[in-house]
C-alpha cells in the first residue's frame, strides 16, 4: 500500500511539473512529442526481466540462434515502444469544457479526437483523474480513431455531491499495441461540471394558484396572441411545434404565444421558509425542471446573491441550474 | 484485488482459444523432447479451460489448481530428479503455461502465458540449431504477438489479417535493430556457469577402447563425425589420417588407452608443408578433436595436446564446435622414447597368442632392420590370402593367433591389432591409433564430410632416429580380396541415405543441401568474436578489437533507430497518390520550415497573399506557384504533364530562411 501511495505522489508531482512546463493549453490541441510520457507497464517490466533471462541463456549456451531470438524480442519491445508513442503523437483533442448534471446522474463530458495521420490510432483512453487527486477511480472512456477521422468520446463522471467540480487537466493514454508500454499526456484545460442538487421537495410553486390559472387560461384559444417563432429546445411542448416550418425543411421551431395575462413565475429562495439550504435548493431545482417542462412561460430565479431574470428554454434552464449548483461554492 | 474480474477485463473465449493455439504450436516443437504426459496435461488444461469458457464459466477453484500443480511438479521431479538444465526447465515452463491458462480469469493472465510462449521458443532454439526450427518459431511468436494485439477491451476488434499484418510490420521494423545487436553484441568466451549436459546427448563415434569388430558398427553408420575445410592446399585423400584415441594396452583381445594420454607431448620437429584447415565437429560423448596427423597450432583455448599428440578439449564436446588448426604430415622426434613409454608399447599379454609370437621371432631373424620387418609384415598381409570383410568370424581368447593363422578375415581393427602385436613381439614399440580416414569431398562447398563410416584403425611404430611412423596394414590388402560384402554393405549402408550418398543423383542433392547446411553452420551458428572482428575488417576498419565492435554496435543502432523513426513518420503521413497534391503539400512543408505555416482555413491563393505580405521577397514565386496550383486543381482538366512540371518547380524552390536584405518583414 505504501508503494501505491508513493506512486500516487509521483504522479501528482509529474502532473504539477507538466503544468509548469507547458502552461495552460488551448483547445483543440495537437499532441507534440515534448509532452508525451512513456513508461513500461507491469507487463513491460515482466518482459524486461524475461529479456534479461533470454540474453543470459543465449550467452551462456553460446547459442547464436538463442541470441538471435533474444535480440529479436528486445528489438520488438523497442519498436513496440515507438509505436506506443506514435499512437498519441500528432493526435488532436478537443473537449466540451463544461458539463451539467443533476446530483446522482452522470456528468457527461464530450471529447473529440481528430486523427490527421494515415494510420489508425487504437485504444486511446481519455481519463479524468479524480478531481481532488484522491484514490477514487478516475472516469475514463476509450476509443479507436480511424485514419483521417474524427471520433467523439463521451466520458461520464459520476457525481457525488452538489456543487462545482473542476479538473485542472485531463489525460490521454494508450497501451497500444501490446500493452507493454503506457504512453500518456496531460492536457491542461480546465473542465468544469456543474452538479445541480437532486430535484426533490413537495412544495407547490409559489404562485401555484396563479400558475395553474394561467396555464388554464393558456388552453383557451383567443386570449393568447401569437408572438412569433422560437427555436425548439428539448422540453418545449410538442403541441406548439411549428410543423409547417419543419416540413419546409427549416429548423424545428415552436410557436410562441404571448400571454398577456401570464406573469413571470418567480422561484424564490425566500418562499421556502423552514427548510435547510440543501432542501431549498432541491426544491428550487424541481421547480425549475417543472417550469421548463410545462408550457413556455417565463420563470425567474432568486437565491441569495443571484437573481436570474425570467426566461425560458434550455439555456435559461442551464443558467438556473448552474446557479443552484454554484450556490455556496466558489465561483468557477 | 478482487478474485472475480470485472466484465471489462474478463477473458473471452476467443482470446483463450487463440492463446491456447499459440501455446500448442510452441509445444509442438517439443514433441519427442518432453515427457509425453506433460504435453497431454497441458493439452487437457487448455481443453478444460476452453470448455468452461464456452459454457460461460470461469476458471476452476484455486485449491483444485494448486493440487494439480503440486502433483504435476512432484511427478516431474521424480521423473527428472532435477529442475536444472534445459530439458527440465522447458518441462517446468510448459507445465506452468498450461496451469496458468487453466486458471486464467482476466485478460492479464494471458500476458503471462504469452511470455512463457516466448521463452519456450527461445529454449527450443538452445536445444536445436536448424534453420527450419528458427523460421517455425518465428512464425509462432508472430502469431502470439498478433494475439496480444487483440487482447484489448475495445470493440470492434480488427479482422485477423489486419492484426497479423500490423504485427508483421512491427516484426519487420524490429529486424534491422535485431540484426545490429546480433552482429555486434559482445560474445562470451566461456559460459557464466556450466550447463548440465542433457541426458539425451549423442553417444556415437569412436570409443576409447577397441575390441575386434567394434568399428564395424561405425562403418554402417551414416552420421557425420565432422566436416573439414582446407584453406589452401590439401593433402591427397589417401594421406588424410584424422588421429583420435591412441591405444597402448592390449590384453589379448581388447586395446585400451591406458594412462599414456596424461603425459606431456614429446617434442617433435615437423617438416613438409603445413596444412591449414577448419574442423567443424559434431557433438560427441568425448572431448577428442580429430586433428590431421601432427597439429601445431589451433584456435581453441580450451584444447591442448596430450601425450599421444592428440588434440583434446577440457570438456566433452556437447555442442557443435569449430576449430581452425594447422598440421604437418611429416615429423621427426626431437627426443628419444622414454623407458616407461618403451616398456608400455612393447608389453604383450603373457601366455596369449603363442603362435604369433613364434612367427614374429622367426620373421625377425630374416629382417633385422625395423623398417624391413614392418614391410615384411605388410607383405604378408598382401601376399597371403587375407580378406577384408565386414562380417569377420568370431574370435576367441587368442584373437591374433586365430586371425593370422585360421580365419584370415577381418576389418581394419583386426589388421591394426595383429600388426601391433607382431611389432611388439619383435621388440619394436608399436601402438594402435583410431580415428578417421579420408572423407567425402563436397565440391559444392569445397569441404570434406567425414562420416562415422570413415572410422579407421592403424598403427604407429617407433623407429629409432625418426620417431613414430604410421603404418596402415589394412591398405596392404590386395584390392581383389576386399570382400564383396564390404562394398555391398557400404553401398546399402544401414540406411537408404547411405546409398544416396554414394551412388545416385540424389547423392548430389544431398551434398548440395549439406553444403548449404555448412554455410548456415559456419556463418550463423559459429559466429563469434573473431567473426565480429573479421566483419569489421571487411568494413574497412583497421585493427578491429572488442571496443571497436561495441562502437560499431552503437553506430549501427543509431542508424537502425533513425530508419525506424523515418519508417514511422512515413507511415503516419497521409499518403495521396495525386502528384499535384503531393507537390503542393511539399511546398507548404518547405514554407513551414521558414516559419510560414499554412493555416488549415487558408486556400492556396489566400495563403500566397499572406506569404507575399510577410515575406515580400518570396511573394512573386509563391503567388505564381499557388495560382498555378489552384488552376491545375480546380480549373478544367489538364494533362498530367502540367502537374509534373509544377512538381518540378516546387522541388527547385528553396525558400531562404531570412529575406536577402537581412531585415525580416
Amino acid at each position: 500500500m505504501n508503494l501505491q501511495r508513493w506512486r500516487q505522489a509521483a504522479i501528482t508531482r509529474l502532473r504539477r511539473w507538466s503544468v509548469r512546463r507547458h502552461g495552460a493549453d488551448v483547445l483543440p490541441m495537437r499532441i507534440n512529442r515534448r509532452r508525451i510520457y512513456i513508461v513500461p507497464t507491469r507487463f513491460g517490466l515482466m518482459l524486461g526481466a524475461l529479456l534479461v533471462a533470454m540474453l543470459i541463456a543465449g550467452l551462456n549456451y553460446n547459442s547464436n540462434l538463442g541470441l538471435a531470438f533474444a535480440f529479436f524480442m528486445a528489438s520488438l519491445v523497442l519498436v513496440a515502444m515507438h509505436h506506443c508513442h506514435r499512437n498519441l503523437l500528432g493526435l488532436s483533442v478537443d473537449a466540451s469544457l463544461v458539463a451539467d448534471a443533476l446530483l446522482g446522474t452522470d456528468a457527461e463530458f464530450h471529447f473529440m479526437l481528430h486523427n490527421e495521420s494515415a494510420v489508425e490510432r487504437r485504444d486511446i483512453e481519455v481519463r479524468m483523474p479524480a478531481p481532488d487527486g484522491g484514490g477514487a477511480d478516475p472516469a475514463a472512456a476509450s476509443a479507436c480513431v480511424g485514419h483521417l477521422a474524427y471520433e467523439p468520446v463521451p466520458v461520464a463522471v459520476a457525481t457525488a455531491r452538489r456543487g462545482i467540480c473542476r479538473w485542472e487537466q485531463f489525460e490521454l493514454r494508450t497501451t497500444h499495441p501490446f500493452g507493454w508500454f503506457r504512453a500518456w499526456t496531460y492536457v491542461h484545460a480546465p473542465l468544469t461540471a456543474f452538479v445541480a442538487p437532486r430535484p426533490r421537495g413537495e412544495r407547490p410553486l409559489p404562485a401555484a394558484g396563479m400558475g395553474t390559472a394561467s396555464v388554464a387560461r393558456a388552453q383557451v384559444r383567443g386570449e393568447e396572441e401569437f408572438a412569433g417563432l422560437s427555436v425548439y429546445a428539448p422540453g418545449m411542448p410538442l403541441k406548439h411545434m411549428a410543423w409547417k416550418v419543419l416540413a419546409r425543411g427549416g429548423e424545428p421551431a415552436v410557436r410562441i404565444y404571448s400571454d398577456l395575462g401570464a406573469q413571470p413565475e418567480w422561484l424564490e429562495w425566500s418562499a421556502l421558509e423552514g427548510l435547510d439550504p440543501e432542501a431549498r435548493l432541491s426544491q428550487l431545482c424541481r421547480w425549475v425542471l417543472h417550469c421548463e417542462a410545462g408550457p413556455p412561460r417565463p420563470y425567474g430565479l432568486r437565491i441569495p446573491g443571484v437573481e436570474i431574470a425570467p426566461g425560458h428554454g434550455a439555456s435559461h434552464r442551464a443558467r438556473c441550474l448552474r446557479a443552484l449548483a454554484a450556490h455556496g461554492a466558489a465561483a468557477p | 484485488m478482487s478474485h472475480a474480474p470485472s466484465p471489462a477485463t474478463r477473458v473471452t473465449f476467443a482470446e483463450l482459444k487463440w492463446m491456447s493455439v499459440c501455446l500448442a504450436l510452441a509445444l509442438a516443437a517439443y514433441i519427442g523432447a518432453l515427457p509425453p504426459w506433460i504435453l497431454v496435461l497441458v493439452g487437457a488444461a487448455c481443453a478444460i479451460r476452453l470448455g468452461r469458457a464456452a459454457r460461460g464459466r470461469g476458471a476452476p477453484g484455486r485449491w483444485i489448481l494448486l493440487g494439480i500443480a503440486a502433483a504435476a511438479v512432484l511427478v516431474l521431479f521424480l521423473e527428472l530428479h532435477t529442475f536444472n538444465g534445459l530439458a527440465a526447465g522447458s518441462a517446468l515452463l510448459s507445465l506452468v503455461a498450461g496451469l496458468k491458462l487453466l486458471e486464467t480469469q482476466s485478460r492479464r493472465d494471458l500476458y503471462v502465458v504469452s511470455f512463457i510462449i516466448y521463452f519456450l521458443c527461445l529454449a527450443d532454439l538452445l536445444r536445436s540449431e536448424s534453420l527450419g526450427l528458427l523460421l517455425y518459431l518465428g512464425a509462432v511468436s508472430w502469431l502470439t504477438t498478433a494475439t496480444l494485439l487483440r487482447l484489448t477491451p475495445s470493440a470492434p476488434l480488427p479482422p485477423w489479417p489486419r492484426s497479423l499484418s500490423y504485427a508483421g510490420r512491427i516484426f519487420a521494423q524490429a529486424l534491422p535493430i535485431a540484426l545490429v545487436l546480433w552482429l555486434f553484441f559482445p560474445r562470451l568466451d566461456s559460459p557464466f556457469w556450466r550447463v548440465p549436459a542433457d541426458a539425451h546427448a549423442a553417444e556415437s563415434g569412436l570409443g576409447d577402447s577397441m575390441s575386434p569388430g567394434d568399428i564395424v558398427n561405425l562403418a554402417l553408420s551414416d552420421e557425420v563425425a565432422f566436416r573439414v575445410r582446407f584453406q589452401g592446399d590439401a593433402p591427397p585423400a589417401a594421406q588424410l589420417y584424422w588421429r583420435g584415441p591412441v591405444l597402448h594396452e592390449f590384453d589379448g583381445r581388447t586395446w585400451r588407452r591406458g594412462a599414456a594420454g596424461f603425459a606431456r607431448p614429446a617434442a617433435i620437429v615437423s617438416s613438409g608443408p603445413a596444412y591449414r584447415y577448419l574442423l567443424s565437429l559434431e557433438p560427441s560423448a568425448h572431448n577428442w578433436i580429430f586433428a590431421l596427423d601432427w597439429p601445431d597450432r589451433w584456435d581453441l583455448a580450451a584444447a591442448s595436446l596430450n601425450g599421444d599428440y592428440m588434440l583434446v578439449q577440457s570438456t566433452a564436446i556437447v555442442r557443435p564446435i569449430d576449430v581452425a588448426a594447422t598440421s604437418h604430415t611429416q615429423m621427426r622426434a626431437a627426443e628419444p622414447l622414454g623407458d616407461a613409454a618403451r616398456a608400455r608399447d612393447l608389453s604383450l599379454p603373457p601366455a596369449r597368442n603363442p603362435r604369433t609370437l613364434a612367427y614374429a621371432r622367426e620373421l625377425r631373424r630374416a629382417h633385422p632392420a625395423d623398417r624391413d620387418y614392418a614391410r615384411a609384415v605388410l607383405d604378408l598381409f598382401h601376399r597371403d590370402s587375407f580378406f577384408y570383410t565386414l562380417e569377420p568370424p568370431p574370435l576367441g581368447e587368442n584373437s591374433v593367433d586365430e586371425f593370422l593363422f585360421d580365419t584370415k578375415r577381418g576389418f581394419c581393427g583386426h589388421y591394426a591389432s595383429a600388426f601391433a602385436t607382431l611389432m611388439r613381439a619383435a621388440g619394436i614399440p608399436a601402438r594402435v591409433v583410431t580415428g578417421y580416414q579420408g572423407g567425402l569431398y563436397n565440391a559444392y562447398g569445397d569441404y570434406r564430410i567425414v562420416h562415422q563410416s570413415d572410422a579407421h584403425a592403424w598403427d604407429e611404430i617407433w623407429i629409432e632416429g625418426q620417431g613414430w611412423v604410421r603404418f596402415d596394414p589394412t591398405s596392404a590388402i590386395a584390392p581383389t580380396r576386399v570382400d564383396a560384402s564390404v562394398a555391398e554393405a557400404l553401398a546399402a549402408g544401414a540406411s537408404a541415405a547411405g546409398r544416396w550418398r554414394r551412388f545416385s543423383w540424389l547423392g548430389n542433392v544431398r551434398l548440395e543441401l549439406d553444403a548449404l547446411g555448412q554455410i548456415w553452420r559456419e556463418r550463423i551458428l559459429r559466429f563469434n568474436q573473431l567473426s565480429q572482428q573479421r566483419l569489421l575488417a571487411n568494413l574497412g576498419i583497421p585493427e578491429p578489437d572488442g571496443q571497436k565492435v561495441v562502437a560499431a554496435m552503437a553506430v549501427g543502432l543509431g542508424l537502425a533507430f533513425a530508419w525506424l523513426a523515418w519508417q514511422i513518420r512515413r507511415e503516419q503521413r497521409p499518403q495521396t497518390k495525386d502528384p499535384l497534391v503531393r507537390a503542393y503539400d511539399r511546398l507548404c512543408r518547405k514554407l513551414a520550415t521558414v516559419g510560414l505555416e499554412r493555416r488549415p482555413c487558408e486556400a492556396a491563393e489566400t495563403f500566397a497573399a499572406r506569404v507575399a505580405r510577410e515575406r515580400p521577397d518570396l511573394g512573386r514565386t509563391i503567388t505564381t506557384l499557388c495560382r498555378r496550383y489552384a488552376r491545375l486543381r480546380y480549373g478544367p482538366p489538364r494533362s498530367p504533364k502540367a502537374s509534373l512540371s509544377f512538381a518540378a518547380r516546387v522541388r527547385a524552390f528553396h525558400p531562404p530562411r531570412t529575406p536577402p536584405g537581412g531585415a525580416s518583414a
